[in-house]
């Protein structure tokens, strides 16, 4: 027990946390405007691969977070394209999007590095991971320093994010226009505000988000790029948006407590227990809180003396 | 005998949607353009590569037989969401029904290798559709009692299982048998299929997929069942009103989509590999949901484009051997989703613009006459 429960599971779980949450706050605001994005996995994927693209063939961990934030700012708007101004399915569109996503990045990754499967940088080709920030005073406490200094740079934008997108979505009159384009788009129509602007500033977000979350994927959480290296993580951000209620700090909780899951497995797996059953966990986690988010809506719903829903 | 009739009339008594032909036509031809491009940007040569791919899937006896078999599983994964999109629910976990499906399949020819092939094949066919069956019923359920989202539920399973099944083939199940790093023990030489075309991976299954697609098709298109399961998918509170039960019918789709995919796990065991072997799919389930979604789950559809798409996915390897990246075949099968997927939005949105120009002009010459 005391191998298995110690400050790197903590530590771990912000790491792994990192791009389920920035993930999922980019599910947040299509959410809000009433979209759902399936697609997130296959966005996440295309940014993973163009941050280690942009790192390698550009030099620096910058270039490498601006390229995955072009190719999210690319996939939102192409997202709005077809879902806004086509009127698609944005479920097929998600779906389709993910396999295109796993073809592109493993068809590029083969003409571009010659490799299969996974690339981890070369002598002429290295992978400028992100760099690790250290705060200076905090850093001396002993808990908490371990924990609050010396994460990847993206660990803190998605912190930040939180709080940032919490006072958008909720406290700004944007925010509340984008919620009210899910809730009632007609009334922000009557009210002079066009909710199909909004639609699409919240695919352009929900794109550049996904691009964060893959370069922290790639640039950050390891430093490499492996095929299908999102691993559904996608969907267990969609899954978090539903936990947390479409509310930045919620939705921050929900995502970590997928992280201490995906943590704790690591873990487990170095006192024997077969990585595959670690690996399911989180996956099963998810249908149990699922159902159980959903049943407590219910009751919730029932004890106020209204229906549930049909 | 009226039955009878039906069954085997021709399945296109309506009219044929001709614009959608002509879109879907048009989306293919798209997307190749596209694929071309990204051959040439990449420093390949389209043409060549387009020729390889078309000779990898037909030209030889081998390639035709691996074209036709690939073809039976896409029209079987593709029907799997149909059936279960026509009653309204989205079964997106059928890459884990076909790896349970598998799996016990798989167990069960292994176990009962020695028994008479009369029982255990029958039983393995039986453990298959449980497997996947009762797999699917499971978000199903969640989904008609619980109103919990299928779609997420149905992903998260599936990744469940796969880890699940990786787990048991390299535990629990795992074969004595040298050389085999992970897998169950073989299935019974008297279970397996027999190979049709030599050296290709078309197998006597084949008859029982087209069996299967004839029936799904029956059921969705000829069948009172089927004719419930289409209303209460567009319109549940309608087809409530009319006394249908909607959640049944859900449950009905999700459980004969899984079996189907649990059987599809079958065909490959006891076809192909002989036993469970970790990549015992490749993503199928998704390839077939990409053929249902290009023909709006309409059955007779997903059958013919399957023939298509699995000459796509065979010629890929023959582009493979010519150092094109198979993947762009992935590419090409999205992108002509996108367009189809956009093709009422543009159709749509030129109609307007040319009622517009009309009015414009009308008013014009209004104008002209005043």
């Amino acid at each position: 027990m005391r191998d298995i429960f110690t400050i790197g599971l903590l530590q771990n779980t912000l790491r792994t946390a990192t791009p389920v949450v920035l993930a999922a706050l980019g599910i947040m605001l299509t959410d809000h405007v009433g979209i759902m994005n399936i697609g997130m996995d296959g966005m996440m994927l295309c940014g993973a691969f163009f941050a280690v693209l942009g790192s390698c063939f550009l030099g620096s961990w910058v270039a490498g977070l601006g390229a995955a934030l072009a190719c999210g700012l690319i996939l939102g708007l192409f997202f709005g394209l077809f879902v806004i101004r086509f009127k698609s399915d944005e479920f097929i569109i998600g779906v389709a999007l993910n396999i295109f996503a796993g073809g592109l990045t493993v068809f590029l990754l083969r003409t571009i590095f010659g490799v299969a499967g996974a690339f981890s940088g070369s002598e002429a080709l290295p992978i400028h991971a992100l760099p690790r920030i250290d705060i200076p005073l905090i850093g001396d406490i002993p808990v908490l320093g371990q924990l609050l200094s010396g994460n990847t740079l993206l660990v803190y934008v998605s912190w930040l994010l939180v709080a940032v997108l919490y006072v958008l979505a909720f406290h700004t009159p944007l925010g509340f226009w984008m919620r009210a384009t899910g809730e009632h788009p007609e009334s922000l129509r009557a009210a002079g505000v066009s909710p199909e602007a909004m639609k699409y500033l919240a695919s352009i977000l929900c794109g550049l988000l996904s691009g964060l979350a893959g370069a922290h994927l790639s640039l950050g959480y390891l430093t490499l790029f492996a095929e299908n290296m999102s691993a559904s993580r996608g969907f267990i951000a969609v899954a978090c948006c539903i936990f947390g209620r479409s509310n930045p700090p919620k939705v921050f909780l929900a995502a970590l407590l997928f992280g201490f899951i995906d943590a704790l497995g690591l873990r487990l797996q170095s006192v024997g227990v077969s990585s595959n059953l670690t690996s399911m966990a989180p996956y099963v986690v998810t249908v149990v809180m699922m159902v159980w988010v959903v049943q407590r809506g219910r009751r919730r719903r029932l004890g106020q003396g209204k229906l549930p829903d049909t | 005998m009226k039955e009878l009739k039906y069954l085997f009339s021709f399945p296109f008594r309506k009219k044929i949607n001709l614009g959608y032909l002509f879109s879907l036509t048009l989306s293919v031809l798209l997307a190749l353009l596209v694929g071309a491009l990204i051959m040439h940007l990449s420093g390949h040569d389209p043409a060549a590569g387009y020729k390889a791919m078309l000779s990898g899937a037909l030209s030889t006896a081998r390639s035709r037989g691996d074209t036709l078999a690939k073809s039976a599983v896409l029209c079987l994964t593709g029907l799997a969401v149909a059936v279960g999109a026509q009653a309204g629910i989205f079964n997106v976990g059928g890459e884990g029904q076909l790896y349970l499906g598998a799996l016990a399949s798989a167990a069960v020819g292994g176990y009962l290798s020695g028994w008479p092939a009369w029982i255990a094949f029958p039983l393995a066919l039986l453990a298959a559709i449980a497997a996947g069956g009762l797999y699917a019923l499971l978000p199903g359920w969640l989904k008609v009692r619980l109103k919990v989202n299928e779609v997420i539920t149905t992903i998260m399973l599936n990744s469940a299982a796969i880890y699940l099944c990786k787990y048991l083939v390299n535990g629990p199940l795992k074969t004595g048998e040298r050389g085999i790093s992970a897998g169950t023990v073989k299935i019974g030489a008297a279970f397996a299929f027999p190979k049709l075309i030599r050296l290709s991976n078309l197998t006597a299954s084949i008859f029982l997929s087209a069996f299967i697609a004839l029936a799904v098709w029956y059921l969705m298109k000829r069948t009172a069942t089927g004719y419930e399961m289409k209303l209460s998918g567009q319109n549940p509170r309608f087809a409530g009103y009319i006394g249908i039960n909607s959640g049944r019918l859900m449950l009905l789709g999700m459980t004969l989509s899984g079996a189907i995919c649990g059987l599809v796990g079958m065909f490959e065991v006891f076809g192909i590999h002989k036993r469970f072997v970790e990549a015992v799919s490749n993503e199928f389930y998704y390839d077939g949901m990409l053929v249902a979604m290009i023909m709006r789950y309409d059955p007779v559809g997903i059958i013919l484009m399957s023939l298509f798409f699995g000459a796509l996915k065979i010629g890929a390897t023959g582009m493979e051997q010519i150092g094109i990246p198979s993947e762009i075949v992935l590419i090409v099968q999205s992108i002509v989703i996108f367009f189809m997927a956009a093709e009422n939005g543009i159709t749509q949105s030129l109609k307007e613009r040319l009622v517009q120009r009309r009015a414009r002009k009308a008013a014009r010459r209004e104008e002209g006459a005043a």
